[in-house]
């Protein structure tokens, strides 16, 4: 891929970037009272509030203190969460890897069952095999995903006891190597599910959208009339169907990740989504604040790789 | 957290799946009733903003007031059982659905009109405010709400009138697009040259002759976005967000969580109602759909 | 081929008979040695230091690294535990303690008074509320003339020591590992050095807390467990969840809805107590900031009390479990619990009827609005707040209802204990709120900190009213001061008349607990936070 179009969307994304720190930096300060009290929470005493001022340049003039807490959070430096007595970065570091997991399990999930159920919709267009699809596919997410989580749990892990209902780990028999894996895998199952449960939805009706259209088109009928095999043809539509859906799959990261905190919460397990709670009933602001800049900018990362993907696949994109 | 599905790709990128519109589109909102989806979609919807609008008739019990006994079951009394406060569940609902659906529709028209003049003013003027505006656009669209609304209610505390607001403050964008991709290509089109040449004014051309056509495609986003809305309500409920001086479906479906096990009805009907209000407005949004994008049609 | 069969059969026959014979006493199985027990806890305690806290989350987790200088058997008396004996001396002013011999910290240095003197004059007396607040002012010094000896001095002679030096009250520290650092921020607080039947293992932050087996503890043969894991589940009804499905051995608490369904499940076992990790013998108590020109009003927490109904309370949150407070000081303390007190009933019109006459009129819709009140501008809207921990959402929920009903506003506010503590006590920035105040096993513990006057300040859970009576006040002294049971019972009785009369504070309902096990463990004890020294399961 040239590197002039990879530049270009770069460049782009920057002054993203640089807007989400000011909006986080309006949100610090739009907190009632003190901005220290939003770094520092409610209860510190006058000597930290006074070493949170100097630290942020709080009495400084206004752009001064955005430079501040622009060149801060390029260090790497988000705060202190004063719950935790740790800084607000190592934090997240260490629930991070939880959320991704479910995350990524979640969304490959979501994808390829996605994509299957789109294209055998599509094939089997308005005959009852579709309506059934297409209808188990609204409710998919249309039920909160809490609310379908809590059914599940009930259903699939103390009725039949099949699987795990809380945490990541068995907490009696901490295993190791390979039975450490599945382990994981196994108490990943029914929130990997749940997540998976409302994308899986989206992406099936999308898929299924666009193969409709572009089998309806000339081209495709063209094709059929020279005795082309169903198979190919569906394979052929879906490649030209995949990169709207990629874009738009792509630009949801920030209600996947709203959906995946819901989740966490249900299932008891320990990434992000529950650091959020407890951070919210703490009132932890440098905690709330980190994530809320985070959650942001792998929103833009999101956007910004499927678009590198898109381009990737089709390149009338690049030259334009 | 999903709600919005769209059946189409907003982004002009990709014409395959945008497939042509339609027009003439003031008599075509009836061809709705053609399509099954469309014909589900009204029936939820109507039947939701009915039990809305006759909450008062239908459950005249105060939703926070004990009337019965604590966890009973569904009885001709109480039709959908009582919560753990002895609260009547039925009232509840009817409240809630009240409160989600009010949400929905005020967030919608202040979206509407923001998302429209946006889109609006961008593609008719185009260049460097076009270039300005989509700017912005791209930019809201990227924060994401529900995590905004997260960390501005645990700042400045929970209640409905913040949440409307922050939710139209950052819903715009997706009708921005729409309406900006419609005016684009309308922009081109005959009758437009033809109103100019017979000398109407340019705001003139574009209120009178461009909105309009520019508007349908607006109301399908417009309806999916409602049910992202009151899905986004029930997430930050389920989390302790919730305004608590107001009966939410949220708030129901959070309340009755510690008693899935002895009162499935508490965490069935909030949950059910939920789905079904999703559900309906995402359907009619198929519905729409249908009627202005035939070969793309569901 | 009959003779040999027969053989085995007597041999079978014998050896069943040996088996029988060595089984011991009808109803007691005999311990098994190993295994893991999970325990669910409700929230990541965030440090495991007791000396420094009240904290029911810290305790829970962690008092089970330690030992108290006595602990406590089921009817609440003290028993030997760091200390082998004790005298009272000199009326009660002078407690002499022989600690065991041969006791060593977990990392194998020996256990000596010197950390006893440490622990209460370092720590307990500075950051632990219930010692302080008791103790405190009254603690002449505490001595260790050598390594087995311990001589507590008081000014005046002391009655409730003995029950208040358990792990709940006062878990010892180790001294060198504490001395000439802040206890509060001390790393150890993380990874901590204990006496008790359990070492630390591990603490991974919002998952769980492992220790192990304490081989070199001080009682022969205990602990049977080669460990525990104290499990962070937030979800009450998902620890329920986790213990029918087997992931979790233990509960801390049954949630009162699920509580029929798992008593009568063979498959576990409950124990009811008073005792929370927290503290035992306690009642739900609603606060009232009386530095609040709303709350001023005597009348205005009259009506309060008299639109609350206590038995609402009791059937609709604890279904059943517990009891409507019927006095400031607990029933589970008979002696000094005052029967028959006057306490407020509920009377809605009665309490209309006070707002009217205080000023505060119905004016339509929605919550009363002041005219001629004094000390409130004329058109304010009755309206305070109420604070509560996110689990006591449901006693919000109901005082606003009751309230609202006579047209009082609530709004209800949740704060995490970590907030909720400075925002009532240093920041006083709060109309209502309720506490569950936990009396203790003595009324000088638990119950003193909320009426006398030195206890207003910044310490958590102390005197949440900013209640100021100098005749309370003496009354407390003098009960203090004094040794014989009935003398102290009329005293207490005469503490509650007055409070009952000024209303600082309206006591709702008298917590109970309902612990839940897998029935192939026994041996724990319910009404300590020792829970599982004894304990064992079987496979």
């Amino acid at each position: 891929m040239p590197s002039r179009y990879l530049l270009r969307r770069l460049a782009q994304v920057l002054p993203t970037v640089v807007g989400l720190l000011v909006l986080n930096f309006c949100i610090i300060h739009l907190a009632p009272g003190d901005p220290s009290i939003a770094l520092g929470g409610e209860h510190g005493d006058a000597a930290y509030y006074t070493f949170l001022r100097a630290r942020f340049g709080l009495d400084r003039p206004l752009p001064e203190q955005l430079l501040t807490y622009i060149t801060n959070v390029l260090r790497g430096d988000l705060g202190t969460s004063f719950v935790h007595g740790r800084s607000v970065a190592a934090v997240i570091a260490e629930r991070l890897p939880a959320t991704l997991l479910l995350v990524s399990a979640a969304l490959a999930l979501s994808s390829v069952a996605g994509v299957g159920l789109g294209a055998l919709a599509a094939r089997h267009g308005r005959r009852p095999a579709d309506v059934t699809i297409n209808a188990v596919a609204l409710l998919g997410y249309a039920i909160p995903s809490f609310w379908l989580g809590q059914m599940v749990l009930l259903a699939l892990a103390v009725g039949t006891g099949l699987f795990p209902v809380q945490g990541m780990t068995d907490a009696r028999d901490p295993k190791t190597g390979f039975g450490y894996m599945l382990d994981v895998l196994h108490h990943l199952a029914l929130p990997a599910l749940v997540l998976a449960a409302n994308e899986l939805a989206l992406t099936t009706r999308l898929v299924r959208t666009g193969l409709l259209e572009a089998l309806g088109t000339d081209y495709v009928r063209a094709a059929r009339a020279k005795g082309l095999p169903e198979g190919l043809i569906i394979r052929h539509a879906l490649r030209n169907v995949m990169l709207p859906v990629i874009t738009i799959i792509g630009s949801r990261a920030g209600m996947f990740l709203s959906g995946a905190v819901l989740v966490e919460v249900v299932f008891a397990w320990p990434g992000l989504g529950r650091l959020l709670l407890s951070s919210l009933l703490a009132r932890d602001y440098p905690i709330l604040l980190g994530m809320f800049l985070l959650i942001s900018l792998t929103v833009i990362l999101a956007n910004l790789i499927t678009d590198l993907a898109y381009a990737w696949l089709d390149p009338r994109i690049r030259y334009q | 957290m999903p709600g919005s599905i769209p059946a189409f790709d907003i982004n002009s990128r990709s014409p395959a799946i945008l497939g042509s519109r339609v027009s003439a589109s003031r008599v075509g909102l009836f061809r709705i009733l053609r399509s099954g989806a469309g014909r589900v979609g009204i029936v939820l919807t109507c039947g939701l903003v009915a039990v809305a609008l006759l909450a008062s008739r239908i459950a005249p019990a105060d939703p926070f007031a004990s009337v019965g006994p604590p966890l009973s079951s569904p009885t001709l009394a109480h039709p959908m059982g009582t919560d753990d406060l002895g609260r009547d569940l039925l009232s509840g609902v009817a409240h809630g659905t009240r409160t989600s659906l009010l949400l929905a529709l005020i967030v919608s028209v202040l979206t509407g009109f923001i998302g429209v003049i946006v889109g609006a003013l961008a593609a008719w003027e185009g260049g460097r405010v076009d270039d300005a505006l989509i700017r912005v656009t791209e930019f809201v669209q990227v924060v994401p709400r529900f995590f905004l609304a997260v960390i501005v209610i645990a700042l400045l505390g929970p209640g409905l009138d913040r949440l409307v607001l922050l939710l139209a403050l950052t819903s715009w964008p997706w009708i921005a697009r729409v309406v900006r991709a419609e005016v684009l290509s309308l922009k081109q089109q005959e009758f437009v040259e033809a109103a100019r040449s017979l000398g109407a004014g340019r705001s003139r051309v574009l209120l009178r002759e461009v909105l309009p056509n520019a508007l349908p495609p607006v109301v399908v986003v417009v309806s999916l976005n409602a049910a992202s809305v009151i899905l986004i309500e029930a997430g930050l409920s389920f989390l302790g967000l919730g305004d608590p001086d107001v009966v939410s479906l949220g708030y129901l479906a959070n309340n009755a969580q510690r008693f899935l096990r002895v009162a499935w009805w508490m965490v069935a009907f909030p949950g059910a109602t939920i789905a079904l209000a999703v559900l309906g407005l995402n359907l009619l949004g198929d519905g729409l759909n249908d009627v202005l994008n035939p070969r793309g049609a569901s | 081929m009959r003779r040999g069969s027969m053989t085995l059969q007597a041999v079978l026959v014998l050896i069943s008979v040996w088996c029988l014979g060595s089984v011991p006493a009808v109803g007691q199985d005999a311990p098994v040695r190993g295994g893991t027990v999970v325990v669910a806890i409700v929230s990541d305690p965030g440090h495991l230091n007791p000396a420094i806290t009240t904290s029911g989350a810290t305790h829970a987790a962690a008092e089970l690294l330690y030992n108290g200088l006595l602990g406590r058997d089921e009817r609440g008396d003290p028993i030997p535990e760091l200390a082998e004996s004790w005298q009272v001396e000199q009326g009660g002013t002078m407690y002499r303690f022989r600690l065991r011999d041969g006791v060593k910290w977990h990392d194998s240095t020996p256990f000596t008074a010197s950390d006893v003197k440490f622990t209460f004059e370092e720590v307990l007396l500075k950051f632990h509320a219930r010692t302080r607040a008791s103790m405190g002012a009254l603690l002449a010094g505490v001595e260790a003339p050598d390594d087995r000896t311990v001589i507590f001095r008081f000014k005046q002679p002391y009655a409730p020591l003995l029950y208040q030096l358990d792990a709940t009250e006062a878990p010892i520290i180790a001294r060198h590992v504490y001395q000439g650092t802040d206890p509060q921020t001390n790393p150890a607080n993380s990874n901590p050095i204990g006496t008790g039947p359990f070492k630390f293992a591990s603490y991974t932050k919002g998952t769980e807390i492992r220790l192990a087996r304490n081989p070199a503890y001080f009682k022969p043969g205990l602990p049977y467990l080669d460990g525990l894991v104290m499990r962070i589940i937030p979800d009450l009804s998902v620890q329920v969840l986790a213990l029918e499905n087997g992931e979790v051995d233990f509960l801390w608490e049954l949630p009162a809805p699920l509580q029929s369904r798992i008593k009568g499940d063979s498959r576990f076992q409950t124990a009811r107590t008073g005792y929370h990790p927290g503290g035992s013998n306690c009642i739900m108590t609603m606060s009232f900031n009386l530095e609040r020109p709303i709350l001023k009003e005597l009348r205005v927490r009259q009506a309060v009390a008299q639109a609350l109904d206590r038995q609402t309370f009791l059937v609709q949150i604890l279904f059943g479990d517990g009891k409507a407070a019927a006095a400031p000081i607990s029933s589970e303390i008979p002696w000094a619990h005052a029967a028959g007190l006057n306490m407020p009933k509920p009377d809605r019109a009665e309490a209309e009827k006070l707002l009217d006459g205080v000023g505060w009129k119905k004016e339509g819709d929605g919550p009363r609005t002041a005219r001629g009140v004094f000390g409130v501008a004329d058109g304010t809207r009755l309206s305070i707040d109420f604070l509560h921990f996110p689990t006591f959402a449901k006693y919000g929920e109901l005082v606003r209802q009751q309230l609202g009903a006579a047209g009082i506003g609530v709004v209800l506010r949740p704060l995490e204990p970590a907030v909720f503590a400075p925002t009532v006590f240093k920041d006083r920035n709060f109309d209502s709120n309720v506490i569950s105040y936990c009396n203790g096993p003595d009324p000088e513990i638990g119950v003193r900190r909320m009426y006398h006057s030195s206890q207003i300040g910044p310490a958590p859970f102390t005197n949440a009213a900013a209640y100021r009576n100098p005749r309370v006040d003496a009354l407390f002294d003098e009960a203090s001061r004094t040794v014989e049971r009935d003398k102290r019972s009329r005293l207490y009785r005469q503490i509650q008349e007055i409070v009952v009369q000024e209303l600082p504070y309206y006591w709702l309902v008298e917590t109970v607990s309902t612990r839940a096990w897998a029935a192939r463990c026994s041996g724990f004890k319910a009404w300590t936070g020792l829970f599982a020294e004894g304990a064992f399961c079987r496979r």
